[in-house]
């Protein structure tokens, strides 16, 4: 098996005639922490939403650990079968920007529902991995609370701990810190951080630009649907290239 | 006194009966129609929403009437006594039926579409996506509208009188005529409010229950 866990290939995305994505090509392997940076309409959600199959692409390819997704049959993508895709779906997870977490069920059951009824684990170990990850996110005593109970910050922990409960090899984030105030966004990013010293493989679309600076091996800048730079970070906030430069001084001044 | 009473109480029966039975029907068949009325399928939908406008557009009395008739005069079936009952809550179901359907559509389409991406993203099938995640909140949500149907629900029992099903409210009508004397209906009424109020409050209940989470 190859390294790469994700191969994006020139992806073509557009929403009723606009183009969003343009041939964008992208790819991550064990263990990488990839940062998606660019301004807003950008195409990074969207970028994050056609990997993890949420939105259709119209033309390019999606490899996860070798296993094709979509390839493209003249100029227009082709999903796998819906079993194939639903096995590849379980190579990642996806973090929300506003949690999406089921507010009918507690965390504990928000975090070991899937793996009980959709992977078929065995309840009690599927219980133990919950509580071991809500440990580890510092949420031991929130297992029988609601998610209206928490705050944003809590919320979008336990929302890590649902996606890593499955096992995932790559985790999205889209945006997590987006909804949550500079304090909160500080003990999300501090988990994401754990994780990533855990050598966890993550692509996070974010506009906390010093956080993906410390974090990521890479960081990806993105701009009208193509990929501008692909660089490490210091090298991206090094740049010559001016719109970089011009995107990033904004955040740094 | 005494002999009117249980008179009417046998008619509450009935009442009773009319309604545990309509529900017991008309909730599942109502996500049904709800179902219909959100296919994609143009021909499903269109069906669905004639079907919907007439339930909703013509008197439910004129409904009891036709599904009674209707085996005679469309294919010339002896309509048997113990017909009438069944006709009843035929005609109950589909019209609540269609009632229900819409405060079901109303409940699904105000779920977040969050909630089915992270079900997907988690794996769920559509089946589990909607009866474990969705549908719970699409219930909770739709409470009051529900408890409104239920009350109507109630009272509407007394329209079975059309087919002479002995209900409560036609036997206390029989009572009053008889008397000379409308006591008979007034008791009738305390029946009802009661009814409704044993309602009220048990859907209130089931409101309390599900307010552990927003």
């Amino acid at each position: 098996m190859s390294d790469k866990l994700l191969e994006l290939n020139s992806i073509h995305k557009s929403f009723a005639g606009v183009t969003v994505l343009e041939d964008i090509s992208l790819s991550v392997s064990r263990g990488e922490v990839v940062s998606i940076i660019g301004p807003s309409g950008s195409g990074k959600s969207t970028l994050l939403r056609c990997a993890t199959m949420l939105n259709d692409i119209d033309s390019g390819e999606i490899i996860y650990m070798g296993r094709k997704a979509a390839t493209t049959v003249d100029g227009h993508a082709v999903y796998a079968p819906k079993r194939e895709l639903k096995e590849i779906s379980k190579f990642f997870g996806l973090v929300f920007q506003n949690f999406n977490l089921f507010p009918h069920y507690s965390v504990l059951k928000n975090i070991m529902d899937a793996p009980v009824s959709v992977a078929h684990v065995d309840r009690n170990e599927a219980k133990a991995r919950a509580l071991t990850l809500l440990d580890q996110f510092g949420l031991s005593d929130k297992a029988d609370a609601y998610p209206c109970e928490l705050s944003g910050g809590q919320q979008q922990r336990v929302s890590i701990a649902r996606a890593l409960a499955l096992k995932p090899e790559i985790l999205f984030f889209d945006e997590p810190t987006s909804a949550l105030d500079p304090e909160l966004t500080g003990e999300v990013l501090k988990v994401i951080k754990q994780l990533a010293a855990e050598h966890m493989t993550m692509i996070i679309v974010t506009h906390e630009m010093q956080f993906a600076r410390e974090v990521s091996d890479r960081i990806v800048f993105i701009e009208n649907g193509i990929v501008v730079a692909d660089d490490s970070p210091e090298a991206i906030f090094t740049s010559d290239n001016t719109r970089v430069r011009e995107f990033i001084g904004k955040f740094n001044s | 006194m005494a002999t009117m009473l249980s008179q009417l109480t046998g008619g509450m029966v009935v009442s009773i009966e009319i309604f545990l039975l309509t529900l017991l029907f008309s909730l599942p068949l109502g996500l049904v129609v709800a179902f219909g009325r959100m296919s994609k399928n143009g021909i499903i939908k269109g069906i669905v929403k004639i079907y919907i406008a007439i339930m909703r557009g013509t008197p439910l009395m004129l409904q009891l009437i036709v599904v009674y008739f209707a085996p005679f005069y469309v294919f010339g079936i002896k309509i048997s006594q113990s017909y009438r009952f069944v006709a009843v809550i035929i005609a109950f179901s589909i019209n609540y039926a269609a009632y229900f359907a819409e405060i079901y559509r109303a409940g699904i389409e105000s779920i977040p579409i969050g909630q089915y991406e992270a079900a997907k993203v988690l794996g769920y099938s559509r089946v589990q996506t909607f009866f474990k995640i969705i549908f719970p909140q699409v219930v909770k949500r739709i409470l009051p509208p529900v408890t409104n149907e239920t009350i109507t629900l109630v009272k509407d029992t007394s329209l079975a009188f059309v087919i002479a099903v002995a209900e409560m409210f036609t036997i206390a009508k029989q009572i009053a005529a008889k008397q000379a004397s409308v006591s008979a209906l007034m008791v009738a009424g305390l029946f009802y409010f009661i009814f409704n109020y044993v309602v009220a409050f048990a859907m209130e209940a089931l409101e309390k229950k599900l307010s552990y989470y927003r």
